[in-house]
């Protein structure tokens, strides 16, 4: 156990304790411990195996930076030790090792596999066969895998959820920058919202004795009326919107003014054996102490670029480590830390840094010396070696937000050079690091992101001026640093450039020489920074490398570009709640009463059949069936013009329609394609009521209204799609079932075939038509949605004693087929004119009104099609698929399809539709159709195979 | 012929499309002008607590809602008679005896009202149309869509899991009407009251609608409540209230 005494400003609970499991060990831990901290506490140094060589890693970073910690928590593969929060019960087992942590046997690529394995391997060796490589495949992930997601459902089940969060000033980053932003912001009357990946806000404050400060500046934002969420990273920037992942929870946040106070990320330092459990950045080891009272080590050696090490080195003091050595890389640091040390008799070497760790798992020596070995190196003893190579800015989100960055020679980062309007950025990504500094900028930010939204007065712009002018005059950066070289050392060990992908130095020598040689080529081929920690440890250190391999300067090497997500986040956040918007008519609930098969019928969800189709089917033609087709698209069109509308949209004439009648109609495009069909029914002089196909519904809306905004006609269209329920009641006995459900006289004499009334049915007032879908006698009864089950009701119970049946849409499709009633988009295609599917009849080129489709349609009447709509009947009893192929009478190839098959139990034969050649389209000829590999003789039909005369459906 | 077959009747019993929901809620059904309306979930208290505390939602499918169309100086002169010089401005709903107006463009609107009152309705749109002498257009949608109030503290968040329509008082004041898209699908949210929300959607997409709503509510603490509940609430609704 290393638990130190309390610690002023400790995350920790020392009263509350909390167990948890680490590969089926029992763990103590406290109440605010990570699960890496717990680990820690109890002596585990190795948390996980790398990706691709299995190494040994332990606790680099402590803050979510760096991918050395993943760990699979309660089934979920890829958390972050270092920063989960324990939970009493909670299950963490390591990931990437077999058997065990400890032992694992994939090892092996470490010890014998590296010469075999270069970047790219995999490329060029599992190519070959190529039949074997889903049996690669698995190996490969098994072997390369980060975890492993549970198979079942249930252990999956995570409820997630979004929430939008709309706010003037989004100010992502939680330290004192964004906490200055965000009250100033706020208290110009902004509303703000600030995101912050850490569990408290206060940012370095926290870990490096500023908590007081933190937890003040964090209650100063509140009281300003900012809402601030806790770990709760920012996942990218787009266009303005913030996904903002909490918990269980993403925040969409869109708000009008983005406050980037990011901070810097603290980079590892490259040098032979970096990546050996023990070696730890100075903030990760700085947080374990200060957060969790946890003791990194007893012997530390610290090698650094910049005071961020030598104040680390001065905490692990204070927590009773023994600080052997600090190698500082600069020649002159001179700052009060330095001093600090000497004066408690630490050694200080200038100009030297970490040419090699040593050890075997674990940190047991350090090999310092002056960059790239002058001969003085020194061998020393540690089981901590603490490193710091800087912080680089961390622009991730800046750049996605349109943000450009520009090499900085002195610092040795990429800096920001410009930034986009609505943009802002403060604190230490800024390069205002020091706390003064970086809490005015924070404040200057927030104020002008206020202002420029109309807000403050003139008192508080001066002052952001006021504070501006501060900014750019005073000494507000870190102090001096030393740009580390891309690889201190060169010995022989593996010197890791991304520790994600295990990508070495000599990688990316290696990519350089097969030619990868610009980073974004790079990047690719060794997968650097893209691995979890995206870039957070790797960009700068692999731009190093590459510029040193290709002689360019870093600012000619560039950066690889920014993309989302900034943080690894579980597909389920992105996901959301698992709810499909589905349309259900009125009468939904009834089917399901009755046993419907329910499918989807674009975003309907209808009844496919109530559990016997065959039989459904033969009901409409022995007694009467009843269908619900309230999903039919319907639309009002009214105004004095509306009949020139119609005649405009429809190849065929309507404004000559007589009111109480009603005619079938095929919209075409401008092309004269078909695009949708339905029945027209003429309510009076200036009202009509069109009917669509039920997936065409939106479409076909949005296309009368697209004309209607260019024609200058007076007419009115209304959607009543969903305010209408419809039902076909057909069959034989459906003129009976009529009569007790309503007065309206249903003779052949009084409502004839296409004829439309209003009457009640079973008291709901009503529009009948007379129309025949499914080819019996028929009325679509179409009525207020909200009586769909009352009026169902009442005409089952009405047709109980003449055997009236419910029947789906498989018999409906059945019997329209027996029709040769087309479907639209099943029969027809995108290149089908009423010509080629055999209905030029609704072709009215002789009527004045020019309409749309017209051109392309006096063409294809000129030029007969070159395929025909037909039916056909298949002697053999196989029905062939839908889409199968129809065979040229010699030769290959296809020369049509099948669109409809079925076979239909009234006729007692296969029947179908397919396009055949224009020359096949007469009664009789014969054609083939290959099926499976299997070929079929059909005998083409170009009249209904039930009543073609139609002389049922008029009765 | 008439659109009157669009109009429900009081001789057929006339359902919500979310009826089967609030009766897997438990809910208590009436018959009130010809709809089957939830009226209580007989608790009274965890009713009450869901208004003034977390969120509450109600099924006011049974409101009269007609389309009105006409050119944009026709519309503005038919709203204006009917309200007593009421103007509609896009964003902005207004109410007046009852009724709120809800422009979705400059040419077309709904309003909205009490079963009881639609015929009055109704009939002043017909006369002031008559008098405005260009073509109108009135047609009675009540069954096209359904409609949910949403009230209580935490409306605002509840909407935040559903929809990014921007419901900030700034943005969506009493009266503040916004069309957009709710949970994936089309609607429209008036702002009735500080706390109470009205929202419009595709009729056919009622039980989906219930779903999303009661799940985000529960989440939230809150839970359906009966028409009855609304009442103690109806007083905050205020007249002539508008965006404008």
């Amino acid at each position: 156990m290393t638990r130190l005494p309390p610690q002023r400003g400790e995350r920790i609970d020392r009263r509350r304790p909390v167990d948890f499991t680490f590969d089926g060990q029992r763990v103590e831990a406290l109440e605010g411990d990570t699960v890496g901290s717990a680990l820690y506490a109890v002596g585990q140094r190795t948390f996980s195996r790398s990706f691709k060589y299995h190494r040994r890693r332990g606790l680099l970073c402590c803050a979510g930076q760096c991918p050395n910690c993943l760990v699979q928590v309660d089934g979920a593969p890829g958390v972050r030790a270092c920063t989960e929060p324990v939970r009493e019960g909670m299950h963490v087992e390591h990931m990437n090792a077999s058997p065990s942590l400890d032992f694992d046997a994939m090892r092996a690529t470490d010890l014998v596999g590296g010469p075999f394995t270069p970047p790219g391997f995999y490329y060029k060796t599992f190519i070959r066969p190529r039949r074997l490589w889903p049996l690669y495949e698995k190996v490969l992930r098994r072997a390369a895998g980060l975890g492993r997601v549970a198979k079942s459902r249930r252990e999956r089940e995570w409820r997630t959820e979004y929430r939008r969060r709309h706010a003037d000033v989004l100010v992502v980053g939680g330290g004192a920058a964004g906490l200055a932003a965000a009250a100033a912001a706020a208290e110009l009357g902004a509303d703000v919202v600030l995101a912050d990946e850490g569990p408290a806000p206060g940012g370095r404050l926290l870990a490096e004795g500023g908590q007081d400060h933190a937890r003040e500046a964090a209650e100063h934002a509140r009281r300003a009326g900012a809402e601030l969420l806790s770990n709760a990273p920012a996942l990218g920037a787009f266009d303005g919107l913030v996904p903002v992942w909490q918990g269980d929870t993403l925040h969409q946040v869109r708000a009008k003014r983005h406050v980037y106070t990011t901070g810097v990320i603290e980079q590892p330092l490259l040098f032979p054996g970096n990546d050996l459990p023990g070696v730890m950045l100075s903030g990760g080891a700085r947080r374990l102490v200060s957060l969790y009272a946890v003791k990194p080590g007893t012997r530390a050696i610290v090698a650094t670029v910049c005071d961020r090490g030598l104040d680390a080195a001065l905490a692990l003091i204070g927590a009773g480590v023994e600080v052997a050595c600090v190698a500082d890389l600069r020649a002159d640091a001179a700052s009060p830390a330095a001093q600090a040390l000497v004066r408690r008799g630490v050694e200080l070497r200038r100009a030297a840094t970490v040419l090699e760790a040593r050890g075997r798992g674990h940190v047991q020596g350090a090999v310092l010396g002056a960059r790239g070995g002058d001969g003085h190196e020194r061998v020393m003893a540690c089981d901590l070696l603490v490193v710091s190579g800087g912080g680089a800015p961390a622009t991730s989100l800046l750049c996605q937000a349109g943000a450009r960055t520009a090499y900085d020679a002195e610092r040795g980062v990429f800096a920001l050079a410009s930034l986009p309007g609505g943009v802002y950025a403060a604190g230490e990504v800024a390069g205002h690091g020091e706390l003064h500094a970086a809490e005015l900028s924070g404040a200057v930010a927030g104020a002008e992101a206020a202002h420029s939204l109309g807000l403050g007065d003139a008192d508080s712009r001066a002052r952001a001026v006021a504070g501006s002018e501060r900014l750019s005059r005073g000494p507000v950066g870190p102090s001096g640093v030393a740009v580390p070289p891309p690889v201190a050392g060169d010995r022989g060990a593996r010197c890791f450039a991304c520790l994600c992908e295990d990508v070495t130095a000599k990688d990316i020598h290696l990519s350089v020489e097969e030619g990868y040689d610009s980073i974004e080529l790079s990047k690719r081929y060794t997968t650097t920074t893209m691995g979890p920690c995206q870039g957070r440890m790797c960009q700068l250190p692999a731009i190093r490398l590459m510029a040193a391999e290709t002689g360019q300067s870093l600012e000619q090497v560039g950066t690889t570009t920014a993309r989302p997500p900034w943080q690894a986040v579980p597909m389920g956040v992105l996901a959301g709640r698992p709810f499909e918007p589905a349309k259900r008519s009125s009468i939904h609930g009834r089917h399901r009463e009755l046993g419907a098969n329910v499918m989807w019928a674009g975003d309907w969800r209808r009844p496919y059949d109530y559990g016997d189709p065959r039989g459904e089917a033969l009901a409409v033609h022995d007694a009467a069936g009843l269908i619900d087709v309230s999903t039919l698209g319907k639309l009002i069109v009214r105004g004095p013009d509306a009949g020139e509308f119609l005649d405009r949209l429809y190849p065929n004439r309507l404004s000559n329609l007589r009111p109480g009648r009603i005619r079938y109609g095929v919209i075409t495009s401008d092309a004269g394609r078909i695009i949708d069909d339905g029945t027209i029914c003429r309510l009076d002089d200036e009202s009509f009521y069109v009917t669509t196909t039920s997936s065409g519904a939106g479409a076909v809306y949005e296309w009368f209204s697209w004309w209607l905004a260019d024609w200058p006609l007076r007419v009115h269209l209304t959607d009543v799609t969903q305010g209408l329920a419809a039902v076909n009641l057909a069959g034989p006995r459906a003129r009976e079932i009529m009569a007790k459900v309503s007065a309206v006289d249903c003779s052949s004499e009084a409502f004839a075939y296409l004829d439309g009334k209003q009457a009640d049915v079973a008291g709901a007032r009503s529009l009948i038509l007379r129309i025949g879908f499914v080819g019996e006698v028929g009325y679509e009864i179409h009525f207020p949605a909200a009586h769909g089950e009352h009026v169902w009701d009442a005409l089952l119970e009405a047709g109980a004693d003449y055997g009236l049946r419910p029947f789906g849409l498989e018999p409906q499709r059945l019997l329209r087929l027996q029709k040769m009633h087309i479907l639209v988009g099943q029969d027809t295609d995108s290149e089908s004119t009423p010509y080629g599917a055999a209905m030029p009849w609704i072709v009215k080129l002789d009527k004045d009104q020019a309409f749309i489709g017209r051109w392309a349609l006096e063409r294809a009447a000129e030029e007969p099609p070159e395929t025909a709509l037909v039916g056909f009947t298949l002697p053999d009893g196989r029905v062939p698929k839908e889409g199968a192929a129809v065979l040229p009478e010699s030769g290959d190839g296809q020369v049509g399809q099948v669109t409809s098959a079925r076979h239909s139990p009234q006729l007692g034969q296969v029947i179908g539709m397919a396009w055949v050649p224009a020359g096949l389209a007469r009664d009789g000829a014969e054609v083939t159709i290959s099926d499976d590999g299997k070929r079929l003789r059909a005998r083409v039909v170009t009249k209904p195979f039930f009543d073609p005369e139609g002389e049922v459906l008029r009765s | 012929m008439s659109l009157d077959f669009l109009v429900p009747s009081t001789a057929a019993v006339a359902r919500s499309p979310m009826e089967r929901e609030a009766l897997r809620a438990r809910a208590r059904l009436e018959t009130r002008d010809g709809w089957t309306v939830a009226v209580s979930f007989d608790e009274p208290e965890a009713e009450r607590r869901a208004c003034n505390e977390t969120v509450a939602f109600a099924d006011l499918s049974w409101l009269t809602k007609i389309e009105l169309q006409a050119g944009a100086a026709d519309l503005a002169a038919i709203v204006a008679s009917c309200t007593g010089g009421g103007r509609l401005e896009l964003g902005g709903a207004i109410r007046v005896g009852g009724a709120w107006w809800c422009p979705y463009t400059a040419e077309r609107a709904v309003v909205l009202c009490e079963p009881g009152a639609a015929a009055r309705v109704r009939d002043r749109i017909q006369e002031a149309a008559g008098v405005a002498g260009g073509l109108a257009s009135a047609v009675d949608v009540t069954t096209a869509h359904g409609a949910l109030a949403i009230l209580g503290p935490l409306s605002r968040e509840l909407f935040a899991r559903f929809t990014a329509i921007d419901l900030r008082p700034q943005l969506t004041p009493v009266g503040g009407f916004r069309p957009g898209s709710l949970a994936r699908v089309p609607g429209a949210i008036l702002r009735e009251a500080p706390d109470r929300y009205l929202m419009l959607f595709g009729a056919a997409l009622g039980r989906y609608v219930w779903t999303v709503v009661s799940d985000a509510a529960e989440r939230l603490g809150g839970r359906p409540v009966g028409a009855d509940a609304l009442e103690p609430f109806e007083e905050r609704v205020p007249e002539a209230a508008s965006h404008a």
